[in-house]
């Protein structure tokens, strides 16, 4: 599913080059949960980006359902956004004046999806995440833990290769963190790919693979079972 | 786009209008008041040049007027002829009308002169016109009471008089019948023929009308001319009836050309492209401003729009992420500011209307809201949303998805 290879992303600050990730190389079946953790500046968010097609890298290669993205423009990768990703960010992102069902047809918007199979999609979504009855319910109306369901719901609907989870228990206390992270582990039951970037290693655990970056570089990729921080 | 995203856009963008009612409201408000503005100071235009034709068509149809003396600049509508040297003879008038009624209907000689006019005990200041029986025909302005003296009168050099309405009104109180009292000019004793109906031109109103020969005898002293009004057959011989009229009087007058002449005439259709060109540039610069208005207006939209996008950051970071192309951003915000552009121009053409009917109904001025400046200004306050929303709507379109999630 996901191809990484030597990848790099150098950032220039006057005469010094900051390498935020240092030629990066693995591969992420189908299927699998990889919690990709490290301290703040490790690269982890910036390997986020560009798994995520927020960014460009500056060397290596980047081949996300068989399709090369490591050079694009802006507008293809947007489209490649659309297409093959779903994005639950920590403070949820949802449209503050749209209701739950708005929010979750918001990427079909963008694939051209008509209206009436971008409704059912999204009632369908909402149902599959615990949210049937809230389709109405702008965000204010909502918990934290309902309002990330959405956004997961969201991150579902548009029918993407991979779930790219950015702390996405972070603005949570630990229980509703908890059931957000038995949601993930039962989508992944269903056969989505699911990539969790996290600093937090008790997260990090509750992954099946850990990939652990530190300075640019992996310090480790094993099985969560093996990992120790 | 994509089709449906369209009516996406346009729910959006209208959520997003009624989510900040008041600001759309005051943003829109500089689109209305510039586009009200185009449609009434047009109108006022419009009403104008209407005005001009009709006091134009007033002042008698297909007018040529043979004035005494050098061409002097403008050629006006009616040039007081108390204070020209008269140039004009019998012999003029003559070879005037034996041009044939092809190119010349009518033709009346006239001179005029200050004068007193004395009733009982009343006196006015008054303008003593002497003419021909042709005159009210050829100047479209009739007797109300009794009638314009007849031929018989004229040629005997009667002292009949008609007077103009406003001598009626100071004289006789406008109330009566005046016709068969006498009145006296200069201390001469006339007999009233009749009165003219009201112009509305101080010249015409305050001017007492007697026969040339009267005139010529009693008053001037003097056997030309100051004036011919010559009524050309049709509106479409006048300049060929002005050309013979010259011709035939620099024949007369043992003149080599114009340059030379002690006459000249005055066409209406001249006047006519005077007036219009003065009511054009009238309605050019009235129509300017209120354009500029319009523009300001459109400035306010760019300048609301790229708040809103700056408000807006973290929300087009997240459309960006879950798929929105630079277009699609660009079209969510040039929806929008279209919307209000759009909302702002079709409230302001119904300013526009209301405006120009305040003119004309408590403005007492000729206003007329024409199809073409309702089309223009409407079409202006599109092309407005589409060039001021555009900038903001590039900008919102150029973010780094990186930067906009970020942004708090």
């Amino acid at each position: 599913m996901i191809g990484v290879t030597n990848l790099s992303r150098h950032y220039r600050m006057g005469p010094t080059t900051v390498k935020a990730l240092d030629s990066v190389t693995f591969g992420i079946q189908s299927g699998e949960f990889v919690a990709i953790v490290g301290p703040s500046g490790s690269g982890k968010t910036t390997l986020m980006n560009i798994l995520g097609c927020l960014d460009s890298p500056t060397g290596g290669s980047y081949i996300l359902a068989g399709e090369e993205t490591a050079s694009l423009t802006s507008d293809k990768r947007a489209e490649i956004r659309g297409r093959r990703i779903g994005f639950v960010f920590q403070n949820f992102n949802l449209l503050p004046r749209e209701n739950s069902l708005e929010n979750v047809e918001l990427p079909m918007i963008y694939q051209g999806i008509p209206s009436r199979v971008r409704k059912e999609r999204a009632r369908d979504m909402l149902r599959k995440v615990g949210l049937e009855g809230r389709e109405r319910h702008v965000p204010s109306e909502l918990s934290g833990g309902q309002r990330q369901r959405v956004a997961i719901a969201r991150a579902l609907a548009g029918d993407p290769a991979i779930i790219l989870a950015d702390e996405p228990t972070g603005a949570l206390d630990t229980r509703t963190g908890g059931e957000i992270m038995e949601l993930f582990h039962s989508l992944n039951r269903d056969g989505t790919t699911l990539i969790l970037v996290t600093h937090d290693p008790l997260i990090a655990r509750r992954a099946r693979r850990v990939i652990q970056i530190q300075d640019g570089k992996i310090l480790a990729d094993v099985p969560s079972g093996e990992w120790t921080p | 786009m994509k089709g449906g995203a369209f009516f996406e856009n346009i729910r959006m963008s209208l959520r997003s209008i009624a989510a900040n009612a008041v600001r759309s409201f005051l943003t829109a408000l500089g689109v209305m008041i510039g586009t009200g503005a185009v449609i009434a100071m047009l109108a006022l235009g419009a009403g104008a040049q209407k005005s001009v034709e009709a006091s134009l068509q007033s002042l008698g149809s297909n007018l040529l007027l043979v004035y005494s003396g050098q061409p002097r600049g403008g050629s006006l509508v009616r040039r007081s002829t108390t204070n020209i040297v008269p140039t004009l003879s019998a012999e003029d008038l003559e070879a005037v009308r034996n041009l044939g009624p092809h190119l010349v209907e009518l033709a009346a000689p006239e001179s005029s002169s200050g004068g007193q006019a004395k009733f009982a005990a009343v006196n006015m200041p008054v303008t003593i016109v002497g003419t021909g029986i042709r005159y009210p025909e050829i100047r479209n302005v009739h007797p109300i009471l009794g009638s314009f003296f007849t031929e018989q009168e004229a040629d005997s050099r009667k002292t009949s008089v008609v007077i103009g309405h406003q001598v009626y009104q100071e004289l006789f109180g406008g109330a009566g019948d005046p016709v068969g009292q006498k009145i006296r000019l200069n201390g001469l004793g006339y007999r009233v023929a009749g009165v003219m109906e009201p112009k509305g031109s101080s010249v015409t109103d305050s001017s007492v009308f007697i026969p040339i020969s009267t005139f010529q005898r009693y008053v001037s002293g003097n056997p030309k001319y100051a004036l011919i009004n010559v009524r050309a057959a049709s509106a479409g011989i006048m300049r060929q009836a002005q050309g013979a009229i010259e011709k035939e009087i620099l024949r007369l007058h043992r003149l080599p050309n114009l340059d030379a002449a002690d006459f000249y005439v005055a066409n209406q259709l001249d006047l006519l492209d005077t007036l219009q060109g003065v009511a054009g540039t009238f309605t050019l610069l009235l129509g300017g401003i209120a354009a500029i208005s319009l523009l300001v207006g459109g400035i306010g939209i760019m300048n609301i729009m790229l708040v809103s996008v700056t408000e807006r950051t973290r929300e087009i970071g997240v459309r960006m992420a879950l798929g929105a192309k630079s277009g699609d951003i660009i079209a969510q915000f040039m929806t929008e500011a279209i919307i209000l552009s759009v909302a702002g121009g079709l409230i302001g053409i119904a300013l526009g209307f209301g405006a120009s009917w305040a003119f004309s109904r408590f403005g007492g001025l000729a206003s007329q809201v024409t199809p073409l400046s309702v089309a223009l200004s409407f079409g202006f306050s599109v092309l407005i949303g589409l060039f001021f929303g555009g900038y903001p709507a590039y900008i919102a379109s150029r973010m780094d998805p990186i930067q906009a999630l970020r942004y708090e």
